[in-house]
C-alpha cells in the first residue's frame, strides 16, 4: 500500500468521521472488539493464574487426603525419603466472637505449610506473604469472617473449648483460594490447638491432609510407595489432578462469556455489513469521478482500502481500551475465586482487538471494495450504481471471516463450527418467526389512526430489514429479560415452594449425651426439642456378596457412591414424611439384620427389594437384607438418609447426631452454639442468601457481556434505520406536501419504532418466558407458572429500547420539507 | 380568485452571493380555470410550483390561496390548507411503495381524518378505470396506471386547486394523451383550477391561459 493512499485513506477517514458518514460501522466495529478483547483478557489472565497456581494449589507437590488422620508409618517413610512435609485438618464449625456465631471453615496446620506457593496476610505490621503458618494460640481470619464478626486483629476469638487470638487477616492461601462455592469464610489455626478444641469427634465431618514436597524422584517414590496402601477413604492428589472442579467451571465460564461475545460479533458484523453497503452506495458516484479523472482501478481500490484499514486501526485500539475496561469489572466480580494479584494479559489478548476489527472488515468489506476496482469512469453519466460482477464470492469471504474468529475465540474449530452454526440457527429462527409476523402484520386490516398503519406498511416494506433488526435485538433482550426477571421468578417460585414452618437451621455433630441439653434449650423457649438422628459413615461393600466397584457403573453419580463413604442412620419408628415404594417397615423393638433403602439409591446401584447388602462401618462389617425401599422428599429440609437399619441391632454403635428445626428466635442459634461448642449450626437462610449473591454475580457478569450484545443490536438498528434514510425523506416529503401536518409525520415514524420495538420486545419475553418454563421444569422440577407480564413487559422494553435508539436518527428526518417532493422529480 | 400572486420573488444565498431564480412573478387564477406555465429547464419552474403551492416561502411578494395569504401561515397551517383545497400531481407520479393502489388513493383522506376513506378511495379508483386493481402495489403497475392512481390520490379530497408538474414527462405518447384527457375530464367534473406546469407547449394550449417563465421572469402569452 502506497504511502499516498495512505495519506489520502486517513484524511478520508477523518473528514467522512467528522461528516457522520463512518459512525454506525465505527461504533460497530468497537463493540465488536470490546466484546472479543474483553474476553480474550478475561481468559488469558485466568488461564495464566491457574498455570502458574497449579502448583500453589495444593501448597504441597503431593497430598494424601482422606476422613481419617494420616498412619504414624506415611509420615515416618515420607522422612526416610528427605521429603518435607506438613498436615492439615479442614472442617466446617462455628467460631464465636462478641457473643455471635457463625459457621466457618477451619484449618488446623502445622509448621512448615505452606510447602508449596505463599500465603499472604495483613498484620498490624503490613501486608506479608510467605510460607508463614499460625503459631500455637492464635487464629488468621479471612476478610468474611471478620466482617460478619465485626472483628479486628487483636480480639479474642473462640473455637469450642478454647480462645485463640486473632493476630492477623487472612488474605490468601495456596489451597483455600480458588473453591467456586467457597461462599462460607475460612480461618486457619495451628494443628497443636485442634485437640484442645474437642471439636473433632466420633463422626466429625474432617479432611485430613499430609503434604510432602520435595525433589521430583524422592515424591515419585514416595507416591509409588504411598498408592497400594490408601484405602477407600484417602485419595491422592498432585498437580496434575489441582482442582478440576475450579478447572472446569472456570473454562464453562468462559466457554459462556466467549458464546455471548460471539453473539455480539456476530451482530455486530450485521450492523458492519449493512454500513458498509450504505458507505458505498452513497459513495460510488466519488468513486466514478476518481476513475473518469484518471485513477487507476486498483488505485481507488488501495485509497477506500487505506480508509479501511486505518478504520480497523482507530476502532481496534479504542475497543480494546474499552474491552480491558470490560474486562476488570468482570474479574472483580469474580475475585473471590481468583484472588488478588492476577498475572497481566498477554500479548496475543492485547492483539485479539485490532485483529477483529481487521477480519470483520477483510470480511464484510473487502468484497464491496474490491468490486469499487471495476466501476467504470463511462459511470459518472449514470444515475443509478452500477452492478458488476463480483470479484470475490462475498457470503463465503464473510462466513469464514465469522469462523476463523470463533475458532480462534474457542480456540477449537469443530466447536466454534457448531457454536456458530447454533447461534446463526438460533438467530434464523428467531427470524423466520419475526418473518411471519411481519408479513401477517400486512395482512391484517388495521383501522384506526393513520400512524399506526403507515408505521406497520412501512415496516413490511422493508420485510429483510425489519426481520434483521427484530432478530438482533431480541436475541440479546431474551437474554437479558431471562437474566433479570425469569431469575428472580425461578427463586421466588423455589421459595415459595417451601412451607412456611420449614427448618431454617440443620445442627451436626451432636453427640449423644448432649440431646439432654437440647432439651432444656428448647423448654425454656416452650417448644419441645427435635429428636435428632445418628449418623455415621459407611461404604457399601458388596450387593449379595458382590463386591462394589466404581468402575461397574457407567453412570457418574453411581460411580461416586459406590466409592465413597455415604451417611446411614437407624432407628425404631419409621422417619416421618417418608413413605414406601416397596416393603414395609420393621416392627418397632425389632433387633434383626434389615435395611431399608431410599429408592432413587436403589435404582442408581441397581439395588432391588431382598438383596443382601453389606456395610463397612468404622471397621465393622454389617450385613442385612433389603426390607423396604422408601420414598424421600429431599427438599423437606429433614435429616433424610439413603440408609436405615432397625435401631435395635445396630443402635449401640457410636455416632454423631444431626437434626433441623425451625429456631424460635434469632439469638437462639447463638445460645445453643455457647451451649453445645462442640456442635455445627448450618443457618440455610445465610446459606441462601450467600448463593443468591453468588448467583447475582455470576448473572451480573453474564448480563455484562449481553448488553454488549445489546448494544451491538442497537447498531444494527441504526445501520438499518441510516440505510433506510432517503426512503424515509421521500415519504416524509411526500406526507408533508399531501397535507399533513409535523404531528402526524412524527405519529407515523414513532409508529414504526413502536411496532418494530412492541414485536422485538415481544418475541424476546414470549422466548424468555418460554425457557424459564422450560428451566423450571427441567432442571428445578419446579411448576413454574409462566409469567404473563412477561410479553407486556418485553414489549415495554423493546419499545423503550428502540424508541430511545431510533428517535434519535429519524427526528432529524420529520423536519424534511416537503419541497424535496419536487427535487426529487 | 382561487390563486393569486403578487410580485413573487425567491433569491438564495450562495457563498455570500445573492442568487435571483424569481424576479417579480405575479399571476391570477379564477375558480375553474385552467392555466398553464411553461418555461425551458432551469428556468424556475418547479422553484414558482413549490412557492405557488405553499411547500416553499417567496423570499418577498405574497401568495392568497382561497383568499388565505401564505407568509400569514405557518408550516403547519400551509399543510392544513394544502390538505382541504390543494391535489397534486407529479412527473414521477410519487406513490408511496409500501402502500397498495387503494392505500395511496386513502391517504389525503385519513390525514384529513375521514372516516369513509376506503369508500370514498375505492369509488376515485373506479372512476379513473382501476377499480380492478385496488390491492396492487405502484411496483406491478404500469408507469399510466401509477399516474392514473396519482390523478385519483390528487382528485379525491375534491380540491379548489390542482398543481399539475410536467405529469406526462416520464409517460410515452400515447400514454401521455390517455392520462391527459382523463385529468382534464376529472378536472372539468371538479370544477377544480388547475396550475399546469409544463415544457410541451401542444399541451398547455389546451389551458386557458398560458405563463411563460423565461430566466426567472413571468410573462403570460396572449392566447
Amino acid at each position: 500500500m502506497s504511502r499516498l493512499s495512505l495519506q489520502m485513506g486517513w484524511r478520508l477517514l477523518r473528514r467522512e468521521l467528522r461528516a457522520g458518514e463512518l459512525t454506525v460501522l465505527l461504533l460497530a466495529l468497537l463493540v465488536a472488539v470490546t466484546a472479543m478483547s474483553s474476553v480474550a483478557f478475561f481468559s488469558d489472565r485466568i488461564e495464566q493464574a491457574l498455570t502458574r497456581q497449579a502448583s500453589q494449589l495444593l501448597a504441597a507437590d503431593l497430598v494424601s487426603n482422606g476422613n481419617r488422620p494420616p498412619p504414624d508409618a506415611w509420615r515416618r517413610h515420607a522422612a526416610q525419603r528427605g521429603l518435607q512435609q506438613a498436615e492439615s485438618a479442614t472442617f466446617p464449625s462455628m467460631v464465636f466472637a462478641r457473643e455471635q456465631a457463625v459457621l466457618a471453615t477451619l484449618k488446623a496446620v502445622t509448621a512448615g505449610y505452606p510447602l508449596r506457593g505463599e500465603v499472604q496476610l495483613r498484620t498490624p505490621r503490613g501486608v506479608q506473604e510467605g510460607r508463614l503458618a499460625p503459631a500455637p494460640g492464635e487464629l488468621w481470619a479471612d476478610t468474611r469472617l471478620l466482617q460478619k464478626l465485626g472483628l479486628r486483629l487483636g480480639d479474642s476469638v473462640r473455637l469450642g473449648n478454647v480462645s485463640l487470638r486473632l493476630s492477623a487477616e487472612l488474605l490468601r492461601e495456596p489451597d483455600g483460594a480458588m473453591d467456586l462455592y467457597n461462599f462460607i469464610p475460612r480461618a486457619l489455626f495451628n494443628h497443636a490447638d485442634l485437640a484442645a478444641t474437642g471439636l473433632v469427634q466420633d463422626g466429625s465431618r474432617v479432611r485430613y491432609r499430609l503434604m510432602v514436597a520435595g525433589d521430583a524422584a524422592s515424591v515419585a517414590g514416595y507416591r509409588q510407595w504411598l498408592a497400594p496402601r490408601l484405602d477407600q477413604r484417602t485419595r491422592l492428589e498432585d498437580v496434575e489432578e489441582a482442582r478440576p472442579e475450579v478447572r472446569s467451571a472456570l473454562e464453562r465460564a468462559r466457554r459462556f462469556l466467549g458464546l455471548t461475545a460471539l453473539l455480539s460479533v456476530l451482530l455486530s458484523a450485521a450492523a458492519v455489513a449493512l454500513a458498509v453497503r450504505r458507505y458505498l452506495a452513497r459513495h460510488w458516484q466519488s468513486v466514478a469521478v476518481m476513475r473518469a479523472l484518471g485513477q487507476t482501478g486498483g488505485e481507488v481500490a488501495l485509497v477506500w482500502g487505506s480508509l479501511f484499514l486505518w478504520l480497523a486501526l482507530v476502532a481496534g485500539v479504542l475497543g480494546t481500551v474499552a474491552g480491558y475496561g470490560v474486562q476488570a469489572g468482570l474479574l472483580r466480580l469474580a475475585q473471590q475465586w481468583l484472588g488478588s494479584g492476577l498475572p497481566a494479559p498477554a500479548l496475543a489478548a492485547w492483539l485479539s482487538g485490532p485483529l477483529s476489527a481487521l477480519i470483520l472488515l477483510a470480511g464484510f468489506a473487502l468484497p464491496p471494495l474490491l468490486a469499487l476496482r471495476r466501476i467504470p469512469a463511462l459511470a459518472v453519466l449514470r444515475a443509478d450504481m452500477p452492478t458488476s460482477g463480483r470479484s470475490l464470492p462475498a457470503p463465503l469471504l464473510a462466513v469464514l471471516a465469522l469462523l476463523g474468529l470463533a475458532a480462534w475465540q474457542v480456540g477449537d474449530g469443530t466447536l466454534a463450527l457448531w457454536l456458530l452454526g447454533g447461534l446463526a440457527g438460533f438467530l434464523l429462527a428467531v427470524g423466520l418467526l419475526a418473518w411471519g409476523v411481519v408479513r401477517l402484520l400486512r395482512r391484517v386490516p388495521l383501522s384506526g389512526a393513520v400512524g399506526w398503519r403507515h408505521g406497520a406498511a412501512n415496516l413490511a416494506r422493508r420485510p429483510w430489514l425489519a426481520v434483521i433488526q427484530i432478530a438482533a435485538l431480541s436475541v440479546s433482550l431474551m437474554a437479558l429479560l431471562t437474566l433479570t426477571v425469569v431469575r428472580d421468578d425461578l427463586i421466588g417460585a423455589w421459595q415459595k415452594s417451601l412451607p412456611a414452618d420449614a427448618p431454617d437451621s440443620f445442627l451436626i455433630n451432636l453427640q449423644a449425651p448432649q440431646q439432654a441439653t437440647l432439651d432444656t434449650l428448647f423448654a425454656r423457649v416452650g417448644r419441645s426439642a427435635p429428636q435428632a438422628a445418628p449418623m455415621t459413615r459407611a461404604r457399601l461393600l458388596s450387593i449379595n456378596e458382590r463386591a462394589v466397584k466404581g468402575s461397574d457403573y457407567a453412570d457418574e453419580r453411581a460411580q461416586r457412591l459406590a466409592e465413597r463413604e455415604f451417611n446411614l442412620s437407624w432407628r425404631a419408628a419409621p422417619p416421618p414424611g417418608n413413605g414406601f415404594a416397596a416393603g414395609k417397615w420393621w416392627p418397632a423393638g425389632s433387633t434383626q439384620p434389615a435395611f431399608s433403602v431410599e429408592q432413587g439409591l436403589a435404582e442408581t446401584l441397581g439395588i432391588r427389594m431382598g438383596d443382601v447388602l453389606a456395610f463397612d462401618i468404622a471397621g465393622k462389617r454389617w450385613q442385612a437384607p433389603v426390607t423396604s425401599l422408601r420414598k424421600v422428599a429431599w427438599d423437606s429440609f429433614q435429616p433424610n438418609f439413603f440408609v436405615i437399619a432397625p435401631q435395635g441391632w445396630m443402635g449401640g454403635e457410636s455416632a454423631s447426631y444431626i437434626t433441623s428445626y425451625r429456631a424460635p428466635d434469632k439469638d437462639f442459634n447463638n445460645r445453643l452454639v455457647a451451649a453445645l461448642p462442640n456442635v455445627t449450626v448450618i443457618d440455610i437462610s445465610v446459606i441462601v442468601r450467600e448463593v443468591k449473591a453468588v448467583i447475582g454475580r455470576l448473572a451480573l457478569a453474564v448480563e455484562t457481556m449481553f448488553s454488549l450484545a445489546l448494544a451491538a443490536g442497537v447498531l444494527v438498528l441504526w445501520a438499518a434505520l441510516a440505510a433506510t434514510r432517503d426512503e424515509r425523506q421521500f415519504d416524509v416529503a411526500l406526507l408533508r406536501a399531501l397535507g399533513a401536518s409535523r404531528q402526524q409525520v412524527r405519529a407515523v415514524i414513532l409508529a414504526e419504532l413502536a411496532w418494530l420495538g412492541g414485536l422485538t420486545g415481544l418475541l424476546a419475553g414470549i422466548g424468555a418466558m418460554a425457557i424459564g418454563s422450560l428451566v423450571a421444569v427441567q432442571l428445578f422440577n419446579l411448576p413454574l407458572a409462566p409469567n404473563l407480564w412477561l410479553p407486556l413487559l418485553g414489549a415495554l422494553c423493546g419499545g423503550a429500547v428502540v424508541g430511545l435508539a431510533g428517535w434519535p436518527l429519524l427526528r432529524k428526518i420529520t423536519r424534511t420539507p416537503p419541497t424535496d417532493i419536487l427535487r426529487n422529480s | 380568485m382561487i390563486l393569486r400572486a403578487d410580485a413573487l420573488a425567491r433569491q438564495v444565498d450562495y457563498h455570500g452571493q445573492t442568487l435571483t431564480i424569481l424576479h417579480q412573478a405575479s399571476l391570477s387564477v379564477a375558480a375553474g380555470e385552467s392555466v398553464a406555465i411553461v418555461g425551458a429547464s432551469g428556468s424556475g419552474k418547479s422553484t414558482l410550483l413549490a412557492i405557488l403551492a405553499g411547500l416553499d416561502p417567496a423570499s418577498s411578494g405574497e401568495v392568497w390561496l382561497d383568499g388565505q395569504a401564505l407568509s400569514a401561515l405557518d408550516e403547519d397551517g400551509r399543510a392544513l390548507l394544502r390538505r382541504d383545497r390543494v391535489g397534486f400531481v407529479f412527473q414521477n407520479f410519487q406513490l408511496m411503495p409500501q402502500f397498495t393502489a387503494l392505500e395511496n388513493v386513502m391517504l389525503p383522506l385519513e390525514l384529513a381524518g375521514r372516516s369513509d376513506a376506503r369508500a370514498a378511495a375505492s369509488a376515485m379508483l373506479q372512476r379513473v378505470g382501476l377499480g380492478h386493481r385496488l390491492d396492487h402495489y405502484p411496483r406491478h403497475l404500469s408507469g399510466g396506471e401509477q399516474q392514473r392512481v396519482a390523478l385519483a390520490r390528487a382528485f379525491v379530497v375534491r380540491p379548489t386547486l390542482l398543481f399539475a408538474d410536467e405529469p406526462t414527462g416520464n409517460l410515452d405518447p400515447a400514454t401521455g394523451r390517455q392520462v391527459i384527457e382523463l385529468l382534464f375530464q376529472l378536472n372539468a367534473e371538479a370544477g377544480t383550477a388547475l396550475v399546469l406546469v409544463t415544457h410541451d407547449t401542444a399541451l398547455a394550449s389546451r389551458c386557458a391561459a398560458v405563463y411563460r417563465l423565461n430566466d426567472g421572469r413571468l410573462q403570460r402569452e396572449a392566447t
